[in-house]
């Protein structure tokens, strides 16, 4: 099957994105603040595609995350499952390419994984301090990232069809 | 396919959501037995990849760390390293002075001497012992090798000696032994540097070359037998009368870092034997 030529780009961006995660994250060291590029791809995604492939490819993502971080396997994928779902079904009420409506969308899908995986995780008395401290932090870094992402890759996401 | 759905998804979103997130549920409903496999299944298979990709980067980070670190330890040792001629130069006249001090027993203040930048550094010393340590006018001021000068005037803690080179200094000499006597100056040589000169040694006196010039103990204020140098050759002869020679100084002012200032008791001692004449101002061609 052909791939057409937006979604391959897509792709790519993707890719870019996935593989500077891992490039990068180990400059922050141990820092919870380290910018969430998966996230940030994974927003890329969802929010162009229909919302069942959204809480699918949130799933696949968040079960791979789990596998890294293995205390409570499960709860990342439940919650980038449902982040995937609703960022794709925002989509018709938001524009992807505005930067404005950008900065709120992965600021807010950023807190709300975070919510999404300590309540999965039942740790919500440990992890209270953890979301009102470093998690707003972390979703500013993540959302930062993500601006710079839209802003280099724009021309290359622009062609991609929101459906 | 009504507006609705089509804007908002269809029911083939919903059911893939609820499809997932009962799978998720499923996974955090897994006993721990189940998930370690999984997970190490996942790590080694689909994360392989972007894992080494993260490892390599930490070691990259580790490595540049390590780099940073390195070059920082090689400059500090770098620095330590320069200055280790001067400390062994300053080890070396420390012991020399405390084998002087030992030597002479009593009647001496040791001081260091504060040199000062400018051009008269090297003429009159700063010294850190004053009036509160017994060091009065016009006493003598040695180093392990011999003279350096003496003590112009006094505060309360510090003093100020002229030494050798300095224009006005003159002190009484004899060649080791007393058989012969003369007056010492200064004399400021352009190739060779600070030199100094014997007057007045008798024309039909003849002194070899490396022959030591020590205090005569005349005038009140050396003791007898303080190295001042060692004769270097002829410099200039008054025919049949007398002869002047150039002396190489058994101390230059410039090197020493500590001294000992003499009191008034021991100008009638004579203080031959107490030098470490190896201690004096090293030149090709001077004969100990």
């Amino acid at each position: 099957m052909r791939i057409p030529p937006p979604r391959l780009k897509l792709a790519l961006v993707l890719a870019v994105l996935v593989a500077a995660h891992f490039v990068l994250r180990p400059r922050f060291g141990p820092s919870p603040l380290a910018p969430d590029l998966v996230l940030v791809a994974l927003l890329f995604f969802a929010i162009r595609s229909r919302p069942g492939a959204g809480a699918a490819a949130g799933f696949v993502v968040g079960l791979l995350m789990d596998a890294v971080t293995p205390t409570a396997f499960g709860s990342m994928a439940f919650a980038l499952t449902v982040v995937g779902y609703l960022a794709g079904w925002l989509k018709a009420v938001v524009f992807p390419d505005n930067l404005l409506v950008n900065t709120v969308f992965v600021f807010a899908a950023s807190l709300a994984r975070d919510v999404l995986q300590v309540l999965a995780a039942g740790q919500l008395r440990s992890g209270a301090a953890a979301l009102l401290v470093t998690s707003p932090f972390a979703a500013l870094s993540t959302t930062a990232a993500s601006l710079l992402a839209l802003l280099v890759f724009r021309s290359w996401l622009r062609g991609v069809p929101t459906r | 396919m009504a507006i609705g759905v089509e804007r908002y998804g269809t029911r083939a979103d919903t059911i893939a959501l609820l499809a997932c997130l009962v799978l998720s549920l499923v996974a955090l409903a897994l006993p721990e037995a189940l998930r370690r496999p999984i997970a190490g299944a996942l790590r080694t298979s689909v994360l392989a990849p972007v894992l080494a990709v993260e490892r390599q980067a930490v070691t990259a980070r580790e490595q540049r760390q390590s780099t940073v670190r390195l070059r920082a330890e090689r400059d500090s040792f770098a620095l330590a390293a320069a200055f280790v001629p001067e400390l062994r130069a300053e080890n070396a006249q420390l012991r020399s002075l405390l084998r002087l001090g030992s030597r002479l027993g009593y009647g001496f203040v040791d001081a260091e001497v504060l040199h000062q930048t400018g051009l008269s550094d090297g003429l009159t010393l700063v010294l850190s012992a004053g009036r509160r340590a017994g060091v009065v006018p016009m006493a003598p001021v040695i180093a392990p090798g011999g003279l350096v000068g003496m003590v112009v005037s006094v505060d309360p803690h510090s003093s100020v000696a002229m030494a050798w080179t300095h224009p006005d200094f003159r002190v009484s000499a004899m060649v080791e032994g007393g058989r012969l006597f003369g007056i010492v100056a200064s004399r400021r040589a352009e190739a060779s540097g600070e030199m100094m000169e014997l007057r007045g040694i008798p024309y039909r006196e003849g002194l070899a070359p490396g022959t030591t010039v020590v205090t005569s103990g005349l005038g009140g204020v050396y003791p007898r037998g303080i190295p001042i140098g060692s004769v270097q050759g002829v410099l200039s002869e008054s025919a049949g009368w007398e002869r002047t020679y150039l002396l190489w100084p058994a101390v230059h002012p410039a090197q020493v870092s500590h001294v000992m200032v003499l009191f008034p008791s021991r100008t009638r001692d004579t203080l031959t034997t107490d030098f470490d004449t190896t201690a004096a101002v090293a030149h090709p061609g001077t004969v100990r």
